[in-house]
C-alpha cells in the first residue's frame, strides 16, 4: 500500500511548460510516476515530456482522467492555481512554491475542506512512495522503500533524516512534505489516520517544528488512536526568539502552545518516542527491527 | 513585518477607522500647523513599553512641544534610536477597550479578540479576568456579520448609536487585515469619548512578508525597516541574515530554516553559541555564496563559519567554488567547516580538496564535531 500516491497515482503538472515545472516533470516520468498531461493557460494544444497541455485543469481532467495534480507555479499564482484546481474536483492537490500569502492558503483550506478534497503544501518537496510514484522535486535517489513513513514540515530536516535511514538500510513507505507555512494545506493530523490504516507503515515519524498546534493536534489524535510506534522530533528547540509586537500572541497563545518543551511534552505524553535530533530518530528506528 | 504606530495609522486611514488627527516628523523644524493643546507626542519605534520609558509626553504648548519632541526624537528605547516623532492631540477618554483582528493559524481563521476593559494592563486583565476577555472567529466562507460586532458592543455596555457604530468599525477593522495582508491588527485602546464617538487612539499592525510584494506601501515600509547593516546587504543578494547570540561566535551558512534551525540545535546543543545564520533559499550560485560567506564573516565575534547544505536545487559543485572564490578573493583565513550532500557532491569536493581554512566534515553530527574541535 503506502499512502497518497501510488502506482495508481494519473498526474497532472499545472505550469508544466515552465522551466522548473518541464524539468520536475521530466524527472517524475524518469522515476516511473503516471503523468498524464500538464496545464498552462494559453498553451492548450502541445506536447510536452510526451504528454498533451491543456488549457485548464477542468479540461485536463475530462481528457486524462487524472486523479492527482501538482503545481509549479509561483507563489503570487498558486492560489489562483489551487482554486482551479479543487473546483475542478482534483481529488490531491500537491503544490511546492514557497512564500505563499498566508491569506491565500486561509481561503484556499477552506475550500479545500468544503469540497472534500485534499491539498498538500505549500513549501513543500511534495510526497513520494518510493519505488511506486513521486508527485514533487525531492531528490529521489536516496529514498528506498520500506516500512516507515515519515511527515515532515521542513524539508531540509527531512532529507538529512532520509540519508541516515538509508545509509542505515530502512526503507519509506510514504514521505510526505507537509510544508513549513502557517497554514498547510494538509498536517499531521488529518494524515494520521491514513497512517494508522496503512498495511505498509509499521512505524510513523513526525519532523515538526516551534510554531502554531500541528504537533500538540497530532499528539491528541495519536494518544486517543494510534497504535502504531511513532517517533517525534522538534526543531528550533534554540533558534532566538521571534518578536511578537502587540499584545493578541500573550492574550491567546498564553497556555504556551507552540513551544517545543509544549510540544515534546505533548507528544510524550501520548506515548510517542521523542528524538532529541535527526539523527536520534535513525537511531532509535535501528532499534526496532525493521 | 511589524509596522510602526504612524504607518498602521495610515493603513487604519485608508480603511475608514477613526483616528486622531495628527503629524509625524523627524525634526522639530518639521512640526507646524494648528495644535489643540494639549498634544501628545510619542515616540516611533518598534517596541512596546515605550511610555514607561519616557517615549509617550504631554505637551501643553508650542514651547514645550518642541522641547519634549527634541528630547524624544534621539533617545534610546531598549536598542531603537527613536528617528520620528508622532504628536496628536490629546484625547477626552470615557471608556479604554480592547480590540484585534489576527490571524489564528490554529484554527485557520480571522480570530476577532475584544476587551470591554484595554488600556496598558490588557495582559494582566486576561489573566485575572479572563470572563472579560471575547473571542470570536471569522469564518472565511461567511464573512463579518455586524451582529457580531454589536454582540461584542454589547459586553461593553455600548448603546444607541455608538452600538452601531462599533460594529461597522469591527468590519473596518476586518477589511484593512484583508486588503493588506495582516497577521494582525490591534487596536489598544479604542476609546469612546465624551462626545460619544469611538476613536483608534493607537495603532498596531503586523503583516505577512510573503504578501508584502503586493502591496506598494508596505514594499516601501519595508525598505525603510531595514536598518541592521548585515541584514540589509543580506537582503540584495536575496538572502536571510538572522542575528542570533550577541555572546556567540559560530556563524551559520545553510539552505532552508528547518535545517539552519538543526544546525542551531546541534551547535547550542554541545555548548557553543551561535551568533548569526544566513539562509541561501534555493538555487544559490557560486558568486552569491561568496558573498554570503563575506557578509557572515562581518558578524562581530564570528571565529568560525559552518556551511552545511543539502543540494537538491542547490548544487554542491556551486557551493565549493563559492567557497573557493571566498577564500581566494576575501582573504579569509579562519576555518569554515564545511558539509554538503546532494547534486554534484563528487565535483564539489574535488573543488575544495586541499583548500587552507576548509575542513570537511561528511554529515551534519561530524560538522558540529568538527566546529567543536576547532573552537576548544
Amino acid at each position: 500500500m503506502s499512502i497518497l500516491v501510488d502506482e495508481s497515482t494519473r498526474l497532472i503538472v499545472q505550469g508544466i511548460t515552465g522551466r522548473e515545472g518541464t524539468f520536475h516533470t521530466e524527472q517524475m516520468i524518469e522515476y516511473g510516476t503516471n503523468v498524464v498531461g500538464g496545464v498552462t493557460p494559453g498553451k492548450g494544444g502541445q506536447m510536452i515530456c510526451g504528454v498533451p497541455v491543456f488549457n485548464t485543469v477542468r479540461e485536463a481532467m475530462e481528457e486524462t482522467q487524472a486523479n492527482a495534480s501538482v503545481l509549479f507555479v509561483p507563489a503570487a499564482f498558486t492560489k489562483s492555481g489551487l482554486m482551479e484546481a479543487i473546483q475542478a474536483d482534483v481529488p490531491l492537490v500537491v503544490t511546492i512554491a514557497e512564500h505563499v500569502p498566508v491569506a491565500d492558503m486561509l481561503d484556499v483550506y477552506h475550500a479545500a475542506k468544503y469540497k472534500g478534497l485534499r491539498v498538500i503544501g505549500p513549501n513543500s518537496f511534495g510526497v513520494i512512495s518510493p519505488g511506486k510514484s513521486k508527485v514533487g522535486f525531492m531528490a529521489h535517489r536516496m529514498f528506498k522503500p520500506g516500512y516507515v513513513a515519515l511527515m515532515s514540515r521542513s524539508a531540509t530536516n527531512c532529507y538529512e533524516t532520509v540519508l541516515m535511514m538509508t545509509q542505515a538500510g530502512i526503507g519509506l513507505s510514504t514521505c510526505i512534505g507537509v510544508g513549513g507555512d502557517m497554514i498547510p494545506g494538509s498536517s499531521f493530523v488529518e494524515l494520521l489516520p491514513l497512517l494508522q490504516k496503512d498495511e505498509e507503515t509499521k512505524v510513523i515519524v513526525l519532523i515538526g517544528e516551534i510554531g502554531g498546534d500541528e504537533e500538540e493536534k497530532a499528539a491528541a489524535y495519536i494518544k486517543a488512536n494510534v497504535k502504531k510506534p511513532v517517533i517525534a522530533c522538534i526543531a528550533g528547540k534554540n533558534a532566538p526568539k521571534g518578536r511578537s509586537m502587540g499584545h493578541a500572541g500573550a492574550i491567546v497563545g498564553a497556555d504556551g502552545t507552540g513551544s517545543a518543551q509544549n510540544k515534546e511534552a505533548a507528544l510524550r505524553d501520548a506515548g510517542v518516542l521523542i528524538a532529541d535530533t535527526t539523527d536520534d530518530i535513525v537511531r532509535i528506528l535501528k532499534t526496532m527491527n525493521l | 513585518m511589524d509596522l510602526m504606530e504612524f504607518e498602521a495609522r495610515t493603513l487604519f486611514e485608508e480603511g475608514g477607522l477613526p483616528i486622531l488627527k495628527g503629524m509625524t516628523v523627524e525634526s522639530t523644524d518639521q512640526i507646524e500647523g494648528d495644535f489643540h493643546f494639549p498634544v501628545v507626542v510619542k515616540a516611533q519605534v518598534m517596541t512596546g513599553g515605550r511610555g514607561k520609558a519616557g517615549g509617550v509626553r504631554l505637551a501643553a504648548d508650542e514651547t514645550e512641544l518642541k522641547k519634549v519632541a527634541s528630547e524624544i526624537l534621539g533617545m534610546k528605547i531598549k536598542q531603537f534610536t527613536v528617528q520620528k516623532v508622532l504628536i496628536v492631540e490629546k484625547a477626552d477618554i470615557q471608556q479604554e477597550m480592547y480590540l484585534s483582528i489576527l490571524l489564528d493559524r490554529n484554527t485557520k481563521k480571522h480570530r476577532i479578540v475584544f476587551s470591554p476593559q484595554g488600556g496598558v494592563d490588557i495582559e494582566q486583565t486576561a489573566q485575572s479576568n479572563p470572563e472579560l476577555i471575547f473571542k470570536m472567529d471569522i469564518d472565511p466562507l461567511l464573512g463579518y456579520n455586524s451582529q457580531d460586532g454589536i454582540y461584542l458592543a454589547d459586553k461593553a455596555g455600548l448603546t444607541g448609536d455608538l452600538k452601531k457604530e462599533f460594529a461597522a468599525l469591527v468590519g473596518k477593522l476586518y477589511g484593512v487585515v484583508k486588503a493588506n495582508d495582516c497577521l494582525l491588527a490591534e487596536i489598544n485602546p479604542l476609546i469612546t469619548t465624551q462626545d460619544g464617538h469611538l476613536i483608534a487612539l493607537d495603532a498596531k499592525i503586523s503583516v505577512d512578508d510573503s504578501g508584502i510584494f503586493r502591496h506598494s506601501r508596505l514594499v516601501e515600509y519595508k525598505d525603510a525597516h531595514t536598518v541592521e547593516p548585515l541584514v540589509r546587504e543580506a537582503a540584495q543578494y536575496r538572502f536571510l541574515y538572522i542575528p542570533c547570540d550577541p555572546e556567540g561566535n559560530v556563524v551559520i551558512m545553510s539552505n532552508g530554516s528547518g535545517m539552519l534551525m538543526s544546525c542551531i540545535d546541534h551547535i547550542t546543543r554541545h555548548g557553543n553559541k551561535v551568533s548569526a545564520v544566513l539562509d541561501l533559499g534555493g538555487g544559490s550560485t557560486a558568486d552569491r555564496i561568496e558573498h554570503g560567506i563575506r557578509i557572515l564573516f562581518q558578524t562581530p565575534g564570528a571565529k568560525i563559519l559552518f556551511i552545511n547544505i543539502f543540494g537538491g536545487i542547490t548544487r554542491c559543485n556551486e557551493v565549493a567554488l563559492g567557497i573557493r572564490n571566498a577564500i581566494e578573493n576575501q582573504k579569509i583565513e579562519k576555518p569554515i567547516v564545511v558539509r554538503f550532500e546532494g547534486t554534484n557532491k563528487d565535483e564539489g569536493l574535488k573543488i575544495i580538496e586541499g583548500l587552507p581554512c576548509v575542513i570537511w566534515a561528511d554529515g551534519l553530527i561530524q560538522g558540529e564535531e568538527a566546529v567543536r574541535r576547532q573552537l576548544q
